[in-house]
C-alpha cells in the first residue's frame, strides 16, 4: 500500500495535530449541558443513584472520543489517498481515437455507431486499472481531444458524452500522428481505435506514422453497410438565360445488390421532381436536370429505397445547392445607336438599361455599368464600372496607342470571366487603336501589332476598354459579341457564372466575402453561431456539416450576407460496410480486451463513505442522547 | 443597529401581545359568566352583608361581656343585670364588607416553563378579583417573592376590574421565594384581617410552611391555590446534565436516565402531596391548580368544593 495523494510524513503530522486538537475539544466538552429546573430540592432524592451511573456514563464518553478519532483517522487517510503498490507500478497510457466520421452516423447498430462506439469506450474506460490514464480523442477530418490525459472517470464521461460524428471523412494518419505524440515519453502506450473501418486507404500508413512503442488496438463498431448515396450534387444558372438553371447529380449504389431508389428534388423547399431510378451493384449513376424551372434560391436532392425503407447512412441521402442570387443590374448606355450593342442586352432580362445620347447630362441615380459607345465621356461616381467600346484619345481610360489596320485577336485571357466561352482566334477588324496599358492594367485580348482589349481600375472603378468599334469587324457577327458583353456586365456586378454550388465537408472552405471586413460570422445549417476568419477578401472555416450555410460580414446597416451549401459528397465516406480489422500495410492492429466493469476502484471514495456512515450513527446517538 | 437589536425590537411587542391575550375580550366574557354563577350559589344572601367575626353594633346578638366604663348604658343588657345582678354588656356581629388579599407568588420559578404557571396564576386571580368585586368585597392583589414586590390598592365594585387587569399584566416573575419573609411584610401593613388567597407553585428553599404559618397566625384566613405544571413532575430531560434552579442557581450534576426520572416523579408527586397533608392538617383550604385546565372550570371547580366565600 502506497499514498499516491498526500505523503506518510505529512499525513503523521496531520494526525498527531488534529488528535491533539480533538482530545483538546474533548476535555473542553467535558461541561455538561445546563439545564434549569423550577426546584432543585426535588432532585435531592434521586442524587444518591448518581454514584451508580457515572461509571457507565464515563465510558460513553469515552465511545464517543473513540468514535471522533475514527472519523479523523479514517479522514487523513482518505486524503493520503491509498493504493495498492502493484496498481501504480502497472499504469497504462491510452489515446482512445473515436471515429467522427460520417459514416458512424450509419443506424446498421441501432441507435447508431457513433452512440455504440460512445457506449463500448464508456465500458473500457470504466474497465480501466486504478492507475491507467486515457485521453479521449475524437477523430474527424482533425483529431480534435475532448479531454486530458486522466485516470479519473468523472473528467473522462463528459468527454466521452461530448463525442459526435460529423458530415466528414476520418483523417486516421493525422489521428494517429496526434496519438503518438501525446503518448511520446509515457510508458505502457497504447492507442485504441475505436471505428467502423471506413477510414480511407490505411495500407501506407504504417510508413508514414512511427508508433515508436505504442501498440495499436482496434475496437470494430456496426455490422452491414446497405447504402445508396448522393454523392455529387451542383446546379448553374445558364450564362445567357439566368432565369434557368441546370442541375447535375450522382447517385451511388455501394452494396453489392442491385437496389431501386426513389429520387427527390425541391426547389426553395418544394418538390419539383420525383422520379425513380435502378442502379445496379456499385454503380454511380450520374444525372443531368437541364432547364429546371421552379427554383430560384435553394436546391435539395433526396433520395430513400423505392420499397420505403430506409438505408444505414441517411446522412447522405440528403444534398444541398444554393443557386446564385439575381439582381436587376442597372446599365447606362452612352451611345448614337447601336443596334448590335441593342440586341446583345436584350438577351439578358435582369439588365434594366438607361441609354442617353453623348453629350447629354447623364442621369444622377447609380448604375452598375456603363457602356460608352465610341464616348469617352466623364461618368460620375454613382457608376459602379465602364465598358468603353473603341474609346476616343481624349478620356479614354487606357492611352491609346497607334492606330491599326486589319488585325484580330491573337492572344486573349481564355481564363478571365469576360472572356469565358469565346471563341475569338478568326475575328477579323478593318481597323482600331492599340492601347498603351498602364502598368496596373491587365491586357485581356491582344494582336500582333498591340494590345486591342485591356481591363483594370480607374479611381475605384473598374473598366474593360475594346480598342476598336466592333461595328468595324465581324465580332458582331459572331455569339461571341453577346456573350462578351454580358460577361463583362457579370464581370462588373461580380455576379460570378462559374459560382461554387455547394461546399464539401471536411474541406476548409474559402468563401468570398463582398465586405473588407477582418472577421465575419457564419451561421451553421443549426443556428450556431461562428466567428471566423476573413483572409484575401474570402472567409476561412473548416466545415463539418451539411446543409445551408449564412455568411455575415459587418455589421448594422452595412452588413453584407451570402448563402452557400456544404454537402458530404464523399463517396469512400458512403462505403460504410464495417471492417472487424484494421490493417496498416503489414501491422495489423489488435483487438481490444475490455476490462471487467468497476475495476477501478479509489480506495479514498470508500474511506469518505465510512466517514459519512459514522457521522450518520454519530447523529443519530448523539440526538437520542446515547452517546452524551 | 445591531443583530440583536433586532430580536430586542422584535420580542417587545411580542411580550406585550402575550399580556394583551392574557385578558382578552373571552376572558372577560367568562368572568362575567363566573359572576353570575357566583350569585346563584351564594342565593340568598344580600351583597355586601357577609357576617364577620368581629363584633360590633350589628342587628343579631352575639355574645356578652363585662361592663367597662365608658361603655355605652343602652348595650347594657337590663334583663341579665336583673336575673343576676351583674353588668354585661350585648355584643352584636358587626355586619361589614369582606376583605379579600390575593397574593400571587412573583418568583422565576412561577415563569419557569413559557410562564404557564404565571399566567393561570394571574388568570386565576383576576377571576377571583372580580368575583369579589361583583359582590362589593374589598379587594387587595399583592405580587410576593422575597419581599412583597407590588401592590394593588384595596378596592370595590366590579368596574375596578380593569384595574386588576392592569396591575396583573404589570407583574413579572423574578426574584426568589421566600414567603415567610414576604408575608410577613404583608400582614404587618394590612391589619384589616380576611381572606388571603396564596396563588403559588410552593417551591420555597426555605419550605412553603413558613408562608402558611404567617397568615395563620396573624388571624388571616389562608387559601393555598397552589399551580401545576405536569410538565415539571416529569421533565423532558436524558443523558449528562448540569441541573441548575432557576432561582438560586444550585447546581447538580448527574446523568439522567428513565428509572432516575421515575425516582423525580415520585419526589415531585411526594412534596405536592405533604402540601396537601399539611393544610388538611391546618384546616387551611387548598387547591391544585393544573396549568393545562381551563381557568374558569378551576374556578367554577372551586365553588362547587365551597367553603372559598363564607
Amino acid at each position: 500500500m502506497i499514498f499516491a495523494g498526500l505523503p506518510l510524513a505529512q499525513l503523521l503530522m496531520i494526525a498527531g495535530a488534529a488528535t491533539a486538537l480533538t482530545v483538546l475539544l474533548y476535555v473542553l466538552k467535558l461541561r455538561r449541558r445546563p439545564v434549569p429546573v423550577p426546584f432543585a430540592r426535588i432532585w435531592d432524592a434521586v442524587f444518591r443513584d448518581r454514584q451508580a451511573t457515572e461509571l457507565f456514563s464515563k465510558l460513553r464518553r469515552l465511545l464517543s472520543l473513540l468514535f471522533q478519532l475514527a472519523l479523523l483517522a479514517l479522514l487523513i487517510l482518505a486524503l493520503g489517498n491509498p493504493k495498492p503498490k502493484a496498481a501504480i507500478l502497472e499504469g497504462r497510457h491510452l489515446v482512445v481515437l473515436v471515429d467522427g466520421s460520417a459514416s458512424m452516423k450509419a443506424i446498421d447498430v441501432k441507435p447508431s455507431r457513433i452512440e455504440v462506439a460512445k457506449a463500448e469506450v464508456r465500458k473500457l474506460v470504466h474497465g480501466l486499472g486504478s492507475a491507467d490514464r486515457a485521453l479521449i480523442v475524437e477523430m474527424g477530418s482533425l483529431p480534435s481531444p475532448l479531454s486530458t490525459m486522466s485516470s479519473d472517470v468523472t473528467e473522462l464521461d463528459p468527454a466521452i458524452d461530448s463525442l459526435t460524428a460529423s458530415d466528414t471523412r476520418a483523417d486516421l494518419e493525422r489521428g494517429l500522428s496526434f496519438a503518438v505524440d501525446s503518448l511520446r515519453g509515457l510508458p505502457k502506450a497504447e492507442i485504441v481505435v475505436v471505428s467502423d473501418g471506413v477510414l480511407g486507404d490505411s495500407s501506407e500508413l504504417e510508413k508514414h506514422v512511427d508508433f515508436g512503442g505504442a501498440s495499436l488496438k482496434f475496437m470494430p463498431i456496426g455490422k452491414s453497410g446497405n447504402n445508396v448515396a448522393i454523392s455529387q450534387f451542383s446546379v448553374r444558372r445558364y450564362p445567357l438565360d439566368k432565369s434557368r438553371s441546370e442541375v447535375m447529380l450522382e447517385v451511388a449504389n455501394t452494396n453489392d445488390q442491385p437496389v431501386q431508389i426513389e429520387l427527390t428534388l425541391l426547389g426553395d423547399g418544394t418538390i419539383i421532381d420525383v422520379s425513380r431510378i435502378a442502379l445496379g451493384p456499385n454503380e454511380r449513376l450520374p444525372r443531368y436536370y437541364q432547364d429546371l424551372a421552379g427554383a430560384s434560391r435553394t436546391l435539395e436532392a433526396k433520395i430513400r429505397l423505392a420499397d420505403g425503407r430506409s438505408d444505414d447512412l441517411p446522412a447522405d441521402d440528403h444534398a444541398f445547392a444554393l443557386m446564385p442570387e439575381r439582381h436587376r443590374a442597372r446599365v447606362l448606355l452612352i451611345s448614337r445607336g447601336n443596334t448590335y450593342l441593342d440586341a446583345a442586352l436584350l438577351l439578358d432580362e435582369y439588365l434594366d438599361v438607361t441609354t442617353v445620347p453623348p453629350g447629354r447630362p447623364l442621369p444622377s441615380e447609380h448604375f452598375d455599368v456603363a457602356i460608352l459607345d465610341g464616348v469617352a465621356d466623364s461618368l460620375p461616381d454613382t457608376v459602379g464600372a465602364a465598358l468603353y467600346l473603341n474609346p476616343p484619345e481624349d478620356g479614354s481610360p487606357a492611352k491609346l496607342g497607334h492606330a491599326i489596320k486589319d488585325f484580330g485577336f491573337d492572344t486573349w485571357d481564355k481564363k478571365s470571366p469576360i472572356l469565358r466561352f469565346l471563341a475569338l482566334g478568326d475575328v477579323q477588324v478593318a481597323e482600331g487603336h492599340a492601347f498603351a496599358p498602364g502598368p496596373s492594367d491587365h491586357v485581356l485580348g491582344a494582336s500582333e501589332q498591340g494590345p486591342i482589349l485591356v481591363s483594370g481600375v480607374r479611381a475605384g472603378h473598374k473598366f474593360v476598354a475594346l480598342g476598336f468599334d466592333p461595328r468595324n469587324s465581324d465580332l458582331v457577327l459572331r455569339v461571341a459579341w453577346p456573350l462578351f458583353v454580358l460577361n463583362s456586365i457579370n464581370a462588373f456586378v461580380e455576379e460570378d457564372t462559374g459560382y461554387v454550388s455547394s461546399f464539401r465537408t471536411g474541406d476548409v472552405w474559402r468563401i468570398p466575402v463582398p465586405s473588407s471586413v477582418d472577421s465575419a460570422t457564419l451561421i451553421d445549417p443549426r443556428g450556431g453561431k461562428h466567428t471566423v476568419p476573413v483572409k484575401e477578401g474570402r472567409a476561412v472555416y473548416l466545415g463539418e456539416e451539411a446543409g445551408f450555410y449564412k455568411l455575415v460580414a459587418g455589421s448594422g446597416s452595412d452588413a453584407v450576407s451570402s448563402e452557400f451549401a456544404a454537402n458530404l459528397s464523399d463517396l469512400a465516406e458512403s462505403s460504410i460496410t464495417p471492417v472487424s480489422a484494421l490493417s496498416l500495410g503489414k501491422a495489423r492492429a489488435e483487438p481490444v480486451v475490455l476490462g471487467a466493469p468497476g475495476s477501478k476502484r479509489e480506495l479514498w471514495v470508500y474511506l469518505l463513505a465510512a466517514v459519512a456512515a459514522l457521522s450518520v450513527i454519530e447523529w443519530i446517538t448523539y440526538h437520542r442522547r446515547v452517546t452524551v | 443597529m445591531g443583530l440583536l437589536d433586532l430580536f430586542r425590537r422584535d420580542s417587545a411587542p411580542r411580550a406585550s401581545k402575550r399580556e394583551h391575550q392574557l385578558f382578552d375580550d373571552e376572558f372577560q366574557r367568562k368572568l362575567e359568566m363566573l359572576a353570575l354563577v357566583s350569585r346563584r350559589v351564594f342565593a340568598g344572601r344580600l351583597r355586601a352583608e357577609r357576617r364577620s367575626k368581629k363584633k360590633g353594633s350589628g342587628l343579631e346578638f352575639a355574645d356578652h361581656r363585662d361592663y367597662v366604663p365608658g361603655d355605652d348604658f343602652r348595650s347594657v343588657d337590663w334583663n341579665v343585670y336583673q336575673r343576676f345582678g351583674k353588668l354585661l354588656v350585648r355584643l352584636y356581629e358587626e355586619e361589614e364588607d369582606l376583605s379579600i388579599y390575593l397574593i400571587v407568588d412573583c418568583s422565576t420559578s412561577m415563569g419557569f416553563g413559557d410562564k404557564k404557571k404565571f399566567d393561570q396564576a394571574r388568570r386565576l386571580c383576576a377571576a377571583l378579583a372580580y368575583v369579589g368585586l361583583a359582590n362589593l368585597d374589598r379587594v387587595t392583589i399583592v405580587g410576593v417573592n422575597d419581599a412583597l414586590v407590588s401592590r394593588m390598592p384595596t378596592t370595590r365594585g366590579k368596574g375596578r376590574i380593569f384595574k386588576v387587569f392592569e396591575f396583573l399584566s404589570q407583574l413579572e416573575p423574578r426574584g426568589v421565594t421566600d414567603l415567610g419573609t414576604a408575608l410577613k411584610t404583608f400582614v404587618a401593613q394590612h391589619k384589616r384581617r380576611g381572606l388571603a388567597v396564596l396563588f403559588s407553585d410552593l417551591y420555597d428553599p426555605a419550605g412553603f410552611e413558613a408562608g402558611i404559618n404567617m397568615l395563620r397566625f396573624n388571624k388571616f384566613e389562608p387559601y393555598v391555590v397552589e399551580l401545576v405544571d405536569p410538565a415539571e413532575v416529569r421533565p423532558a430531560l436524558k443523558g449528562d446534565v448540569r441541573i441548575y434552579d432557576c432561582e438560586t442557581g444550585e447546581e447538580r450534576e448527574l446523568t439522567v436516565t428513565d428509572s432516575m426520572l421515575d425516582k423525580m416523579q415520585r419526589a415531585a408527586l411526594d412534596y405536592r402531596a405533604s402540601i396537601e397533608r399539611f393544610c388538611a392538617q391546618k384546616q387551611v383550604p387548598y387547591f391544585p391548580a393544573d396549568v393545562n385546565t381551563p381557568f374558569d372550570e378551576l374556578v367554577l371547580r372551586v365553588f362547587r368544593r365551597g367553603g372559598f366565600l363564607r
